[in-house]
């Protein structure tokens, strides 16, 4: 047993200070510029999907960089959004500029793995036959929590000062909608207890205590005013109060503004195939005022963004950002 | 608008509502059952996480059987069911494990029940509710039990992650992993295995991980290398059945600029895997009330506010139907094209699912 543990004891202290003399060697060459990195601060944009939550985290990026915060705007998975949506030529998981102060990158579970273990093996012909080999490709693919740990392990990597730098004041996270959000943070949990001992374990217990830790990451849940994605919320609001002890901000988008209300408009007329635009306003005032009620009843930490009809990309997110408070 | 309707129902076994999140994938699959039912087919309506108000409406709520619809007339019959991905799981696993008895080699299901793994994996491994949506299809589907199943697909971020999952889950028993942990006699996991490559890619896996995680994750293995055959043979008739001619593929798309390009993506990828995509359905793409009469200037501050809201509506709708024309034209010559409105309530009840069915537009009859 005593060789054992030195060994995995000498093991530890040689990646070590392979992994410091990496980075050292790194920001000698300049390829990284320096940030404090207990500085950084993660913000994790989530909600039922088609509630917007792409561009509302857009939008907050935009606005941490008018604030001349250097931003990096992250989305989750295999596909990019951001590319269709801002017509980019491609979203990769090396940052791109999108607009001064934001960049944006594509981070999947076999990326921020990938990158991890570089940054742990080092000796890049072990790298290489690890992620090359066909076997470790498919056990990366679907291996339980792996890829959802590979990713909460990157997004938490600044603050947490392990792995390579992520050199940006805020890291912006367009994550998951609602159900697989909550896959994703129970993630490291499951892990940790699962796995008591070595670095799997240890790693899950930091990823957790970060995502948790309220200085650092800060979580907006993103809704609409109509009683789907409102359900949805409070469900997931109430997970992560029970599950997390997070306290999460509401953002509720596509709010229709206007000095009129429900009552000032005639409700439609019943039986009718189709109702004429007063009885449509009405309508959708009177669940509006409904729902912004009880969210103040319910004292929720939120705040409103309007519905825009602007069509380009850039100006929308722009116009909604100088709207978040 | 009856001829094309019945088109998208005729020579069809199976129809696959596929879409991103948020997209009304889940009220379209019902009022599709709906609609199919009402034509005199005998229908069966596969959905994920309906509304309460919907499972009422359907009469799934609180039980994960196969159920048929209360209170409706049609000249058909129509059953739903919401997919239990625990049980489908748990009991595949169990047939799985019971059949690997017989041929010999014992592995017991209780064993993978207990795997702290596998306890994650039945809800959290990527494509394991794809898996088990297209295993209940299966079954379905093999009953001979209906003309028609309409199949709900999980949500998913981009619409394609629902084909490519269980080639992912499949891939996992196809390349041996299992060989990997096989432990040899009390020599550690990672001693005598044949090639220094893979020992060494375990290392790497080992130091990465810890050797916590490796026995965890050597015992999911070995206890799942039984159903290999078994999940093999599944993969198999699963892919038959998508790629069969009566098998057909719904796109479920809402409506803005980043949707349809990656609508469009899906179209192209879909066919080249070989499936059948025949329809794609647009929802929200016009309003469903009457435009004001034109007040241009009305000294009646609340007529003119009135009047202010509906220009910005109609100029957003009208793009939408500019997108719209241009998707079409694009689509037209492959697939059946249909579009509904934007509805004000969101619908629930059956009277508003029947109204779909009676509202489903179809581009060709429209220009």
């Amino acid at each position: 047993m005593t060789s054992c543990d030195n060994f995995g004891e000498f093991r530890r202290e040689v990646r070590e200070r392979q992994a410091n003399f990496a980075l050292r060697d790194a920001s000698q060459k300049g390829l990284w510029k320096t940030v404090e990195p207990m500085d950084q601060k993660i913000i994790l944009v989530t909600g039922k999907g088609g509630v917007g939550k792409s561009v509302v985290a857009a939008a907050l990026a935009f606005k941490k960089a008018r604030e001349g915060f250097k931003t990096l705007l992250v989305e989750l998975g295999d596909e990019s959004f951001y590319q269709k949506f801002f017509d980019l030529p491609d979203v990769t998981y090396k940052p791109r500029t999108l607009i001064p102060n934001v960049d944006v990158a594509l981070w999947s579970g076999a990326d921020c793995l990938k990158e991890y273990a570089l940054y742990l093996l080092k000796i890049e012909s072990l790298y290489k036959l690890f992620f090359e080999n066909k076997v470790s490709r498919t056990l990366i693919n679907v291996a339980p929590a792996l890829p959802e740990l590979a990713i909460l392990g990157k997004v938490t990597s600044g603050p947490r000062r392990h792995g390579p730098p992520v050199p940006y004041d805020f890291v912006i996270v367009d994550a998951y909608a609602t159900g697989h959000f909550l896959s994703l943070l129970r993630a490291p949990g499951g892990m940790a207890e699962a796995i008591h001992y070595g670095p799997m374990g240890e790693q899950s217990r930091s990823i957790q205590k970060t995502i948790t830790n309220p200085d650092i990451c800060k979580f907006y849940l993103v809704t609409l005013p109509e009683d789907l994605p409102m359900k949805e919320t409070e469900e997931l609001d109430a997970a992560l109060k029970s599950e997390f002890k997070i306290q999460g901000q509401w953002i509720l988008n596509r709010v229709l503004e206007t000095p009129l209300k429900s009552n000032d408009l005639s409700a439609p007329a019943q039986g009718t195939k189709k109702i004429n635009f007063e009885g449509y306003l009405h309508t959708v005032l009177q669940r509006q005022e409904k729902i912004l009620e009880s969210i103040k009843n319910k004292k929720i930490l939120s705040q409103s963004l309007p519905f825009l009809t602007e069509e380009d990309p850039k100006k929308l997110v722009q116009l909604l950002s100088e709207r978040l408070l | 608008m009856g001829k094309l309707k019945t088109e998208l129902f005729s020579n069809t076994k199976i129809l696959i509502c596929v879409g991103s999140g948020g997209v009304g994938k889940t009220t379209l699959a019902a009022a599709l059952g709906v609609s199919a039912a009402e034509q005199g087919l005998n229908v069966l309506v596969l959905t994920i996480d309906p509304s309460k108000r919907l499972a009422q409406t359907l009469g799934i709520e609180g039980t994960k059987d196969i159920t048929e619809v209360p209170g409706a007339k049609f000249k058909g019959k129509l059953f739903a069911s919401v997919i239990d991905h625990r049980k489908i799981f748990d009991d595949f696993v169990r047939k799985a494990a019971s059949r690997s008895k017989e041929s010999g080699s014992s592995v017991s299901a209780e064993r993978i029940f207990k795997n702290k793994l596998y306890q994650q994996l039945s809800t959290t491994l990527s494509g394991s509710q794809e898996f088990t949506s297209l295993e209940m299809l299966y079954s379905c589907y093999e009953s001979g039990r209906f003309d028609l199943i309409i199949l709900d697909t999980p949500p998913a971020k981009h619409a394609m992650d629902f084909l490519k999952a269980p080639q992912k889950l499949a891939a996992l028993f196809n390349e041996g992993i299992a060989q990997w942990f096989r432990p040899r006699q009390n020599a550690g996991f990672f001693v005598n295995l044949l090639h220094t490559g893979t020992k060494q890619v375990l290392k790497a896996l080992e130091n990465l991980t810890g050797a916590d995680f490796i026995r965890e994750l050597s015992d999911f293995f070995q206890s799942i290398e039984s159903w290999q055959d078994k999940l093999e043979q599944r993969t198999r008739e699963v892919h038959q059945m998508l790629v069969h001619p009566q098998t057909h593929f719904c796109l479920v798309t809402s409506f803005d600029m980043a949707k349809l390009k990656e609508a469009d993506v899906f179209a192209k990828e879909i066919r080249k895997n070989g499936y059948h995509l025949t329809s794609v359905l647009l929802n929200r793409v016009f309003p469903d009330w009457i435009l004001p009469e034109v007040e241009e200037k009305s000294t009646d501050p609340k007529k003119q506010e009135i009047y202010n809201l509906a220009q910005i509506l109609r100029s957003y709708y009208n793009h939408r139907l500019e997108l719209y024309t241009e998707f079409e034209r694009k689509l037209s010559n492959e697939v059946q094209v249909m579009k509904l409105p934007d509805y004000v309530e969101p619908v629930s009840d059956l009277e508003g699912l029947r109204l779909i069915g009676s509202q489903l537009e179809f581009g060709d009859e429209t220009r």
